[in-house]
């Protein structure tokens, strides 16, 4: 939503610079890019621990499908070695600690890591790169953390991006849904055809997001919305044949977004949309 | 890099939990004690602080260290937060980081 305009806002505002740095600062432009291709994930070192490689050319790392090229970390700075050219330290953000290295190749780089100390806060944006099986940040931007609820936020951001890309588009396939209705929800119980069409959506992507997707539709069914009591867990789990715990978390996430609610007890559930 | 050794979001309730565990909490001062602190958590509990250094009062102070006490960590690293700090959202983030999230964590 908040998209380029924002970005564009903002690096007027920084006096026209292109750096990528001062784009990065406000909270807008970090949610955005959370969705853009080259844009700023904030991490904690625990993620980065498990981020892996993608299979493309450009050798990045993915985290939570999204690519993690560029990043930004908060936390506190330890054993840092300053170099001619570079300066190296350690970011520990409580999560882990992550090797950092800033090429200083101007006085205004210079300038910008001497301030920086060990025990001090700081966020850090850069490059994830990996070296000998070893990840490592290249970083392009070092700066202290001057109001320390910045820490809050920056932890409360990562959950948040998390959030967002691990969230399955289930908004956009609503739509869809209503209208694949009157060819797969007939009321009779033929399960075939139904299941096939099921089958060879889940083949297309990832496990998590077509459980949710699945679940949903069921829910939607009119023969289900019609129910006055909707569904009961296990009726789905078995109708889908996955195991209910996966369908209790798909449960979880739609009542939490709003798509469905529980009826008579605990284990009933019924779809919050008229069909 | 190195995951080994985190340091757990708690407040005074998650505390208890993480006995003998490496945690990071937020506390505001409320006096010093020789080779003591004592502090309000962000849930609004006393908690004890073992640590050489004193802060100022009614300053929020972070303190990373090993929890060694129903009520009481060894301090490890303790920064000076300052006199303004949002305790509610840090106590959110106490909750988020150790429930739904904590793989993001820990």
């Amino acid at each position: 939503m908040y998209g380029s305009q924002g970005d564009g806002g903002a690096s007027l505002f920084s006096g026209g610079g292109f750096m990528p740095s001062q784009a990065t600062q406000t909270p807008d432009s970090s949610f955005s890019k959370s969705r853009g291709a080259q844009g700023v994930l904030p991490l904690t070192v625990k993620q980065i621990s498990e981020a892996y490689h993608s299979n493309d050319d450009k050798s990045n790392f993915v985290v939570d499908g999204v690519d993690a090229s560029n990043v930004r970390l908060r936390g506190l700075v330890m054993n840092k070695v300053e170099k001619v050219t570079d300066v190296t330290f350690t970011l520990d953000d409580g999560t882990g600690r992550i090797e950092v290295h800033r090429w200083v190749n101007e006085t205004s780089d210079t300038n910008e890591m001497a301030l920086i100390q060990n025990g001090m806060y700081v966020t850090i944006n850069g490059s994830l790169k990996g070296f000998q099986g070893k990840k490592h940040v290249v970083a392009f931007s070092v700066r202290p953390v001057i109001d320390f609820n910045e820490i809050t936020l920056h932890f409360i951001e990562c959950i948040h991006v998390h959030l967002e890309n691990t969230r399955p588009k289930v908004l956009g396939g609503i739509p869809a849904q209503v209208q694949a209705n009157p060819i797969s929800g007939t009321v009779t119980p033929t399960r075939t055809p139904v299941s096939n069409q099921f089958s060879s959506r889940s083949s297309s992507s990832g496990s998590e997001t077509d459980v949710y997707k699945l679940v949903l539709d069921v829910f939607q069914e009119p023969p289900n919305l019609a129910r006055e009591h909707g569904l009961h867990v296990e009726e789905v789990a078995r109708r889908l044949g996955l195991p209910v715990e996966k369908i209790k978390d798909a449960i979880d996430y739609h009542v939490d977004v709003g798509h469905i609610y529980s009826t008579i007890d605990d284990n009933h559930y019924k779809s919050a949309c008229n069909g | 890099m190195d995951t080994s050794s985190p340091a757990v979001f708690v407040n005074a309730e998650l505390l208890k939990m993480y006995q003998g565990r490496r945690v990071r909490v937020v506390v505001q001062v409320m006096r010093n004690e020789g080779g003591l602190i004592v502090g309000q958590s962000t849930d609004g509990h006393q908690l004890t602080v073992k640590v050489s250094q004193a802060f100022p009062l009614s300053h929020f102070v972070e303190v990373i260290g090993i929890a060694d006490g129903n009520q009481s960590i060894r301090a490890e690293i303790c920064t000076d937060f300052g006199d303004t700090f949002d305790t509610l959202a840090y106590n959110e983030l106490c909750q988020l980081a150790n429930g739904k999230f904590k793989n993001l964590f820990l």
